[in-house]
């Protein structure tokens, strides 16, 4: 053979990216599957979404059956929401997709009944239904609308982004339906706009040129 | 049959030198390897869901942070390259054992880039949002294929003399457009951090 030394240069690269694909894959599948607890950033984004969206893997719950997400759409069908509910309390949204949209806090009783408040005197009132869905009314900027979620899978549900795109703020809220659709709004220094869409599988969303990662949304 | 004098030499020359027709062979395969690698990647980039993350290196704040670094030090070595071949080729008074810094320089810069376009397509993938990014995914899929035909260029014999020095740019030249549109934009977004 004649000169070797380039080919094994080759070689040698091809090992190389094959070992750190690996790497990158193996670990690649732990952080889909839950935790996303260790700290390396995703891409070059200073995210701040780790603190907004704390783990869900965390703390078994009392009541599992009613621990789940759960998605649907308002009865007049203008807007979709999504329920959110872990260890007695929920997290709301309620999204139109374009405009409007209202995070939503509060506790479940015991008896399966949510009432979550939001800003602005936005206000949820329903039901647990046995943990297989939500139903109930919702009032967000004068409004009210009936609605119900059924208990959604992953990658459906409610996902959520905080973090800080060029000094501007960034927080999008993503619904996720069970049919794919994706029904989200991007606020950017308080002004809202439709949401980019994100990939369900591992959240990953591009805003203005910089790649952001959604986490599921947790009470 | 004689060896070129401008390339690099070896050590250790081929105990025999195989006889190939001047065929069109000795391009032919260069270049489809290299159009055959970078469609590879990019293929790759494109179909592959990117994961959004990777692995981070200890004590860099952001993955962008340590693409960035071991960009510039590709880079580096990259201008090491630009000079050393200088020097091979009589431009500039080297030593003598300028060939060997030419070739390890060469191998260190593609290694420290190597890692850097696994975390590119295994992260973000072939991306099309804006046009910095639109040439650095280009690009950045062309350069491995270059470099690769650069590798396979070497060992043949018998090149025109312009071959090598005109390929060789262009590697360097896609090179640092890819610095430019990352590292540099990194930097210059994100302040010129660890």
């Amino acid at each position: 053979m004649k000169r070797p030394g380039p080919l094994l240069t080759l070689l040698a690269g091809l090992v190389l990216g094959l070992f750190l694909l690996t790497l990158n894959a193996t670990t690649g599948t732990r952080t889909a599957s839950s935790s996303y607890e260790e700290s390396p950033s995703p891409a070059p984004v200073r995210s701040t979404a780790s603190e907004a969206a704390p783990s869900r893997s965390a703390s078994p719950s009392p009541v599992p059956a009613a621990d789940a997400d759960y998605a649907g759409r308002t009865d007049d069908d203008a807007a979709a929401i999504a329920v959110s509910v872990q260890d007695g309390r929920a997290v709301a949204y309620y999204c139109d997709g374009r405009t409007e949209e209202s995070w939503l806090k509060g506790d479940v009783e015991d008896d399966g009944t949510l009432r979550l408040t939001g800003e602005h005197g936005a206000r949820l009132d329903g039901t647990l239904d046995d943990g297989r869905r939500v139903e109930g009314t919702v009032t967000v900027g004068g409004g009210r609308h009936a609605f119900s979620a059924d208990r959604a899978k992953k990658p459906s549900g409610l996902w959520r982004a905080t973090a800080t795109v060029r000094s501007a703020k960034i927080d999008g809220g993503w619904i996720v339906l069970r049919d794919g659709t994706q029904v989200g709004i991007l606020t950017r220094d308080g002004k809202a706009s439709p949401a980019p869409r994100i990939d369900p599988s591992t959240g990953t969303v591009t805003v203005d040129g910089q790649q952001l990662t959604a986490r599921p949304a947790t009470p | 049959m004689t060896v070129d004098p401008n390339a690099a030499t070896q050590n250790f020359p081929g105990p025999e030198p195989v006889r190939h027709g001047p065929g069109p062979a000795r391009y032919l395969v260069p270049a489809l390897v290299a159009a055959a690698v970078a469609v590879a990647l990019g293929a790759y980039g494109k179909v592959h869901d990117p994961a959004g993350t990777a692995f981070n290196l200890a004590g860099f704040s952001s993955t962008g942070a340590v693409k960035s670094w071991l960009a510039t030090a590709a880079m580096l070595f990259a201008l090491v390259q630009l000079v050393s071949a200088a020097m091979l080729y009589g431009r500039l008074p080297g030593p003598a054992w300028s060939g060997t810094l030419h070739r390890w320089s060469g191998r260190a810069a593609f290694l420290t880039a190597v890692p850097v376009a696994v975390h590119c397509l295994y992260a973000l993938g072939y991306q099309t949002y804006e046009t910095r990014v639109v040439w650095h995914s280009l690009l950045g899929c062309f350069f491995f294929g270059a470099f690769s035909a650069k590798m396979l260029l070497l060992r043949s014999e018998r090149l025109p003399g312009w071959l090598l020095p005109i390929v060789g740019g262009l590697v360097l030249a896609v090179l640092t457009i890819i610095w430019l549109t990352s590292a540099l934009w990194f930097f210059r977004t994100f302040g010129v951090t660890t």
